[in-house]
């Protein structure tokens, strides 16, 4: 393959679409019948080709919904951007160029150039920057907006050579990172990485002068593509991966520990296996970011433990669990992985320098991602450590994300063992000292909430996800409730591990919503929850809009066992029967405070 | 229908998906509702796309029907830039 064919390749796996592939995607997905995804585009000048790229990549991005764009007017990005203080869009993309700070930043504007003009050009850039981030903040709250900062060159208007960067240009930046750090502190404002954008559409090429003064459409065709692509990622990213399961010689350190011994093996700039320390860094601030780390190898335990436990190690320990060093198949050791954290294969990432132990985790573990440590190239090593961040990467960082793995490593085994045991799984209940705080503040504004509908799995109703403006309108329905539980024992806390949320009319509470951790399994903690809806709904019914996902095969059975119906879609439960079938609970029970406040069901029609 | 035909009226279907197949022969930018001045430079990209070439914006007025942008495209194939791929 020669290197240009290498390059396409490469292009096509970060997405890169045709007009003609793009006007495709949008024309299969309009005769399709689906819950419609309303974007709103903004940009300053005529959206023709972004508006098309944007919405294939969205619609490839979003499987099951019909994307729909607006656009406003051109040339007037601030105004448009303050029309949209009451939109019912479900996420707005923001193309801020310069000339939408000042026409004479552009090349269709007559205005002047020169010495003269600078320093009135900085204070309108500066105003118009302040009037959009204004604007930018009169959004609904609930309303998520990606925003891209200038792409294209500024015009020669400087007095330096193009190869000087001019001071009056620097301040323009200056300006440009004032607005862009302020309008970061605004919930769901999402800024497209610039050094990212520039390796995807390289500046020199961005341009298409001719057909911005003939036509008023700047962006080259393979521009507005990368553009539409890095505003959907924004929007809609792919969900972030949970777990990353290591091995360890020619992977976490160099060398073969059993041969060379633990003292041998390396990762620092001195013996030029640095690369290996690098890779040990990232894998320990993954892990102090939430994400789960384990270990699969092929070793003598005792031998890998002594290089494990080198002080030198970059990858603390305690950071690690669980740790399966042995002779046997690693398909058997990410399987016992997998469900000490209880999470699926497809929520984890499994890392080997070699190509047979990748293919044979992947043949056994569908829909987990095998990435190959390689070892002997440079390049492709930075290649592996970007990639790593990208599947790991979350727009925020939770509290809940930084006690997983001690909750996991402290209870979770625990609680799993007792479990497979009636008696002792009944008296470790009992015993756990536990405690399930209820929260039914309908108003919170935790994006913990919503986060955990989105992104759980196992334990979810139906598998429908919400953008923040669907669940901000169904919390608004009359009669709604939500119920956010959080959990903690003796063996640390949890967290924020469960949520409801329903609507009752007359003596029935319809549940829409039910998600909960994986890693609240076996504690009863979703008897609790029912038995909380029961007394707060005061409902004698509550009836599950169930739907079968290839996933949510726990709560299918959880729901089978309660009501004592299989069913495949909505499903109801009385409260005799769930008083009849209700375990024993011993959790203690706390309420916050803006749970205590009355709430009212709707009416019947 | 020659392959040049044959393909340009895959693009028209691509840009105008609701104009009838057995119209778009005969379809010029009046007879059109849809063609407009945007729709007439998608259309242009989209054909850009099929055929591996470049057209000239400043053509942009004169490719005006279907029967002229057929002519044009044969006329771009018959010089050996357009034949070997590489754009006109």
């Amino acid at each position: 393959m020669g290197l240009c064919a290498f390059l396409r390749v490469r292009i096509r796996y970060s997405g890169t679409v045709t007009i003609t592939e793009a006007l495709k995607t949008i024309q299969a997905a309009a005769g399709q019948e689906a819950l419609s995804y309303r974007v709103f585009l903004v940009c300053g000048f005529t959206p023709l080709h972004l508006q098309t790229f944007l919405a294939a990549h969205l619609q490839r991005r979003l499987a099951g919904r019909k994307v729909s764009m607006e656009t406003g007017l051109f040339g007037s990005t601030a105004e448009t951007l303050e029309s949209l203080s009451r939109t019912d869009a479900q996420a707005v993309a923001l193309a801020l160029e310069w000339q939408d700070l000042d026409p004479r930043l552009g090349f269709r504007s007559a205005g002047a150039w020169g010495p003269g003009a600078l320093a009135d050009i900085r204070n309108v850039v500066s105003a118009m920057l302040d009037r959009v981030a204004a604007a930018i903040q009169s959004l609904p709250e609930s309303t998520p907006i990606a925003c891209c900062l200038p792409t294209l060159p500024l015009p020669p208007v400087f007095h330096t050579a193009g190869w000087q960067a001019a001071e009056a240009e620097l301040a323009l930046d200056q300006e440009l990172l004032d607005f862009a750090t302020r309008c970061s502190r605004r919930r769901g404002f999402l800024l497209v990485n610039r050094q990212r954008l520039a390796e995807e559409s390289p500046a020199a090429s961005r341009l298409d002068f001719k057909s911005d003064l003939l036509s008023g459409l700047p962006y080259a065709l393979p521009h507005a593509d990368r553009m539409g692509e890095a505003l959907s990622r924004l929007i809609a990213p792919p969900s972030p991966k949970k777990g990353l399961i290591t091995d360890l010689d020619d992977t976490l350190w160099h060398g073969l520990v059993g041969e060379a011994g633990p003292e041998s093996v390396a990762w620092d700039l001195a013996s030029h296996h640095h690369l290996h320390g690098l890779y040990q860094k990232l894998v320990a601030a993954l892990a102090e970011e939430g994400v789960l780390v384990g270990i699969a190898s092929k070793n003598d335990p005792g031998i890998a433990r002594q290089a494990l436990d080198r002080r030198d190690m970059l990858l603390p320990m305690e950071r690690v669990f669980p740790v399966e060093v042995h002779w046997n198949a690693k398909s058997g050791s990410v399987e016992r992985i997998l469900r000490m954290w209880n999470i699926s294969a497809d929520s984890v990432v499994f890392v080997d320098d070699s190509a047979m132990e990748l293919a044979e985790v992947a043949a056994a573990h569908p829909g987990i991602e095998c990435l190959q440590f390689p070892a002997n190239d440079v390049a492709a090593g930075y290649a592996l450590l970007r990639r790593l961040r990208d599947l790991f990467g979350k727009p925020r960082l939770a509290e809940e994300d930084s006690i997983r793995l001690e909750s996991i490593r402290r209870g979770g085994a625990a609680f799993q063992d007792a479990a497979r045991d009636v008696a002792s799984a009944e008296a470790f209940l009992e015993q756990a000292d536990a405690t399930v705080t209820l929260d039914f503040d309908i108003t919170s504004s935790d994006p913990r909430t919503l986060e955990l509908v989105n992104k759980t799995n196992q334990f979810n109703l139906n598998g429908v996800r919400y953008t923040e403006a669907e669940w901000s309108e169904r919390l608004a329905r009359p009669g709604a409730l939500l119920l956010a539980a959080s959990y903690r024992d003796k063996f640390g806390p949890l967290g924020k591990i469960a949520v409801i949320e329903g609507r009752g009319v007359g003596d029935t509470l319809h549940i829409g919503t039910w998600v909960m951790s994986c890693r609240a399994f076996a504690r009863r903690i979703e008897y609790q929850c029912l038995k909380a809806l029961f007394e707060r709904s005061g409902a004698d019914n509550v009836t599950f809009d169930f739907a079968a996902t290839s996933k949510n095969g726990p709560l299918r059975e959880f729901l089978a066992s309660v009501t004592g119906t299989e069913s495949q879609d909505r499903v109801t439960l009385t409260r005799e029967r769930f008083e009849a079938v209700c375990p024993p609970l011993y959790h203690r029970i706390e309420e916050t405070q803006s749970s205590k406040e009355p709430w009212t069901q709707s009416q019947p029609a | 229908m020659d392959s040049v035909a044959t393909r340009l009226t895959n693009c028209f279907q691509t840009v105008f998906p609701d104009l009838p197949a057995a119209q778009i022969p005969a379809a010029t930018q009046q007879s059109v509702a849809a063609w407009d001045s945007t729709a007439a430079i998608m259309l242009i990209n989209v054909i850009e796309d099929e055929f591996g070439l470049e057209v000239d914006f400043d053509r942009l007025a004169e490719l005006d029907s279907f029967e002229r942008i057929c002519a044009y495209l044969k006329a771009q194939q018959a010089t050996p830039a357009a034949a070997d791929g590489s754009g006109a």
